[in-house]
């Protein structure tokens, strides 16, 4: 996972790379660097965030590249960093993603010299050996022939004012604006400068020059079509919070008022996403198959749940990188959802080709329109969280599990499991979801405040039931991802089967007490654990547990929504935890925001 | 200066600040940020202190209202001079001062920008009022103010003339706040500084003649929601549902997927939030509703607010009109308020409501009772 950026315009380069860049370091931030190309070619590379790149006061060049790197070959060094060069550094490459057969491709560049461990250095070397100074388009496409593997790359030259970017299975958006031409891995990246954009296809080798973009696919001229961006990037500012993740746990009853935003009737009891699935697809469908990684995984055990319960469906979930269309299952009958806040999950997006290959018909569940989850899959639903810079994802987790619920209610009422009764009542409680989690931020003081009593335990766990569980899998993720804490979760019932063994005075638990969560056989649980000394956090919706918690955090009266609810207590309470141990919160170590490599 | 707790206005600042209370379907403090930009200033420091959060998440870096916007955090409220203070590291040179809780017109923004000055005056917008003594009456001569006199009350008014609450300063004024002394409440009031500043005849005054309001009391929810909506226009939003035979009067604004029920009358002066649901027969006049609230079939709401997420039940009256109100300790007497209904209060059926009624957030009511007076929150009223 890495971010790339191009720009060739009449402007002056570098801070329109570098600031792009910052906006990209989300995609990951071991180490960056940026080509300047003038007369010449500048390269400036470094381990570590955008800011530490020593740069130029200034620059005339008005054409560079820049990158900003995840490893995934090769560990964060200086000389590992991109941009990449031929033997003579004439030629620049940035990339994002993987080439497979690098080494063999290295193997037959025997006579150049190479500096880093990477596989993309195989690339300016290719295109070195295929260039003879004239057409690098022509160039470009005659080594992009040659890789197999996953790719974004852009390309330029000492003497062409111009960049060569190509596309395979990894992000690439061209921007056209008024002072020259864009190309990154997200729109983000340039939409300071212009809004009209045009998505590259796999395949697609785009020529960059100040005033135009030419694009070809297998040597043929085609036509991208320029759609306008009306989302608003510069959100993604952290508006006055000291963090984007708090900012956006704080953005959830907005973002899930959004995501609820015309797509139900309580009163009627119907729910619609416009999707477009034919009534007589849905009503003999046999299984939904879910497929999605970490906080998507976990929003998708919770639809299940629902799903099952109010859809009358069969439902599984599957960890993406783990799915195999087996045995037992008629594909005519089987949806597969992919849930992926990116849209760009590489092993998401796997699993979906997988099951549609299969014969499946495929539904993506993203946050990101034109992702490639949204427009590979049969079917789309945007969960309109609005955009997330935080790694530790907080209110897509929100809003997925409330699209996956308005899902519930539209398949359900299709397939005539659900009376009009049932469903308006699970509308109104989804309506009320962002009031409860506003009243849940409310109280923050009190998360905080059990965060600094418990900020230095030897681990946490996390015990829920039913609707529960994935909440309390979840509120485990979230600590560990940004407090580096060992935190797990657990199956309320599942204690004494052997995690109860962990439990001592110094680990405190964390249980979802609320209805849709089994609180009365959770509570023995809580018992169970406050016998071995134990504290315990309760997120409570179940008054007759007062007695029993060390601290109780109310949760609202909402329903199998109640977890849901409570979750934000957790979001709270691991980035409280995460604080006061200093941790980067917005930016974990070892961790990106998307993965988009397998 | 966003920064206040707002403590007249219980139940509504349990959960916002006073700023962030929302009239004709906006906080407050969006008016005044929306003058200001219009005014054409485009780098705009919120003073935020308590429940920052609700005004932070609203407003994020500002570019929705094309201005930058930056945060100055005042940890603790005290006073209008130290929330001035606290925005020191963010300003350079000339600067507007405005209260976050007082909706003006951009032109006396631009009045206070253009008016002629020298280095170090600080420049005071002022304004006739028929209350002169609830704020800070000022003495003028010329464009020079020569005193200012801070709440002298009804009768110890010495001109008409008063502070609008809108400043223009310099750097220099930080150096004046500092060398103010701390009030008897523990303040550093701002008025303190100009106290100051007038007496070395360095405040130049600007008279502005436009339209202001601002909220002080709980009533002034519903009056000031009546001027917006008669300012700046009202209107029903696309995504909203008014069902058949529904009434809905010109000056009555509906938020984002709300739904108005058969036969319910929406007369004028009613702000609906976003998803605000409307019974059938239900019965709204001068009104504020925040996002979310439910009125049931054949409510009545009349002179109140409801808070967000609240619940209304059937045929619950709240009567409205004239009544007389306690507040703090002061007095206040036929003043047109129905009363409040905190946010999530959940009213049950066939509740009366007296005027002047203020019930807390969170409160439960059962069917059937009677309230008067002020309930705090999170009780649970039973009937008697």
């Amino acid at each position: 996972m890495c971010g790339i950026i191009g720009y060739v315009g009449t402007e002056r380069a570098l801070p329109v790379v570098a600031d792009g860049l910052h906006r990209l370091e989300y995609r990951g931030y071991d180490s960056a660097g940026i080509a300047l190309c003038a007369d010449s070619l500048s390269i400036y590379k470094s381990t570590g965030v955008v800011d530490d790149l020593t740069l130029p006061e200034s620059s005339a060049a008005t054409c560079a590249v820049g990158h900003t790197r995840w490893s995934t070959h090769g560990k964060p060094t200086d000389a590992n960093a991109h941009p990449h060069t031929d033997c003579h550094g004439e030629i620049a490459v940035v990339h994002n993603g993987i080439i497979d057969n690098y080494e063999s491709l290295k193997a037959e560049l025997a006579d150049h010299a190479f500096t880093s461990e990477t596989d993309t250095e195989v690339v300016p070397h290719l295109i070195e050996e295929a260039w003879n100074g004239g057409d690098l388009t022509a160039a470009v496409e005659s080594v992009v022939d040659r890789l197999d593997g996953s790719f974004a790359i852009c390309v330029t030259a000492e003497g062409c004012d111009e960049i060569v970017a190509a596309r395979r299975d990894s992000p690439l958006v061209v921007g056209h604006g008024e002072t020259g031409s864009f190309v990154a891995s997200d729109v983000p990246a340039f939409i300071e400068h212009t809004r009209r954009v045009s998505y590259l296809e796999n395949g697609d080798v785009a020529t960059l020059t100040p005033d135009d973009v030419a694009v070809t696919n297998g040597g043929d001229p085609v036509d991208r079509p320029v759609e306008t961006v009306t989302w608003d990037a510069e959100a993604a500012e952290k508006g006055g919070y000291d963090h984007y993740m708090l900012k956006e746990i704080h953005e959830q009853p907005q973002a899930l008022r959004q995501t609820l935003s015309g797509r139900l009737d309580a009163v009627n009891g119907e729910a619609d996403l416009d999707l477009d699935l034919p009534e007589e697809y849905v009503r003999p469908l046999e299984e939904i198959q879910i497929v999605a990684a970490g906080t998507s995984y976990h929003a998708g055990m919770y639809a299940r749940r629902l799903l099952e319960e109010y859809a009358d469906v069969r439902v599984s979930v599957e960890i993406a990188s783990e799915y195999e269309v087996t045995g037992g299952r008629d594909p005519e009958r089987t949806l597969a959802v992919a849930v992926t806040q990116s849209g760009e999950t590489a092993d998401t997006l796997d699993a979906m080709r997988k099951a549609s290959r299969a014969g499946a018909r495929t539904l993506a569940v993203t946050n990101t329109v034109g992702s490639t989850a949204a427009r590979e899959a049969n079917h789309t639903v945007y969960i309109r969280a609005g955009p997330e810079i935080g790694v530790a994802a907080t209110k897509t987790f929100a809003a997925q599990v409330v699209t996956l619920g308005l899902l519930t209610v539209e398949l359900g009422r299709e397939r005539r499991a659900l009376s009009t009764a049932m469903a308006s009542d699970l509308l109104e409680r989804l309506r009320d979801v962002p009031g409860a989690i506003q009243q849940t931020l409310d109280r923050e003081a009190a998360v905080r405040e059990a965060a600094e009593t418990y900020a230095d335990a030897d681990a946490f766990f996390f015990i829920g039931r039913r609707f529960g569980y994935p909440v309390a899998l979840e509120g485990a993720l979230k600590l560990k991802e940004i407090s580096y804490e060992h935190a797990e979760g657990f199956a309320g019932g599942e204690l004494k089967h052997g995690p109860l063994a962990l439990v001592t005075e110094e680990t405190p638990v964390l249980a979802v007490l609320t209805r849709g969560g089994e609180p009365s056989d959770l509570l023995n649980n809580v018992k169970e654990v406050e016998s071995r000394g134990a504290p315990v956090v309760g997120c409570s919706s179940l008054p007759s547990a007062s007695k029993y918690l060390d601290v109780e955090l109310e949760v609202e009266a909402l329903g199998v929504f109640e977890p849901l609810v409570a979750n934000v207590y957790l979001q709270l309470f691991a980035y409280h935890v995460a604080r006061l141990r200093g941790r980067s919160i917005d930016r974990p170590r070892n961790l990106a925001k998307s993965v988009t490599v397998k | 200066m966003a920064a206040g707790e707002g403590r007249r206005l219980e139940p509504l600042t349990n959960r916002r600040p006073k700023p962030m209370i929302p009239v004709g379907n906006q906080p407050v403090l969006e008016y005044v940020v929306e003058a200001v930009a219009d005014a054409g200033i485009d780098d705009i420091v919120l003073v935020v202190g308590y429940k920052r959060d609700r005004i932070q998440t609203y407003f994020g870096d500002g570019n929705d209202w094309g201005v930058d916007v930056s945060y100055a955090v005042q940890e603790k409220q005290l006073g209008t001079g130290h929330a001035v203070l606290q925005a020191e590291p963010h300003v350079d040179g000339a600067f507007v001062v405005l209260n976050g809780d007082r909706i003006i017109e951009p032109g006396v923004v631009e009045q206070v920008i253009d008016a002629p000055r020298e280095a170090g005056d600080a420049v005071m917008a002022v304004t006739r009022s028929k209350r002169p003594g609830d704020y800070g009456v000022v003495t003028t001569d010329g464009d020079r103010a020569t005193d200012i006199a801070e709440k002298p009350g009804p009768h110890g008014s010495a001109s008409e003339i008063i502070n609008a609450g809108v400043y223009g300063f310099d750097d220099s004024v930080f150096a004046a706040i500092r060398a103010c002394d701390v009030g008897p409440d523990g303040e550093l009031a701002i008025t303190s500084a100009l106290d100051r500043l007038i007496s070395r005849a360095t405040v130049r005054c600007v008279r502005y003649r436009g339209q202001w309001v601002d909220l002080t009391h709980l009533w002034d929810v519903v009056s000031v929601n009546a001027s917006v909506l008669d300012w700046f226009g009202a209107g029903i939003a696309e995504t909203a549902t008014v069902e058949s035979g529904a009434v809905v009067a010109d000056a009555v604004d509906v938020g984002g997927d709300a739904r108005i029920g058969a036969n319910a009358a929406l007369r004028p002066n009613v702000t609906l939030g976003d998803n605000v649901v409307v019974g059938s027969n239900a019965v709204l006049s001068n009104a504020v509703v925040f996002p979310g609230a439910v009125i049931d079939d054949g409510a009545v709401v009349r002179d109140a607010v409801v808070g967000e997420d609240a619940r209304v039940g059937p045929n619950t009256t709240v009567v409205g009109g004239d009544a007389d109100v306690v507040v703090d300790g002061t007095y206040h007497e036929g003043v047109t308020f129905g009363g409040v209904l905190g946010d999530y209060a959940d009213v049950g059926g066939g509740v009366l409501v007296e005027p002047g009624t203020r019930l807390g957030d969170d409160a439960i009511v059962e069917s059937g009772a009677t309230l008067t007076g002020a309930i705090s929150p999170e009780t649970e009223v039973r009937r008697g």
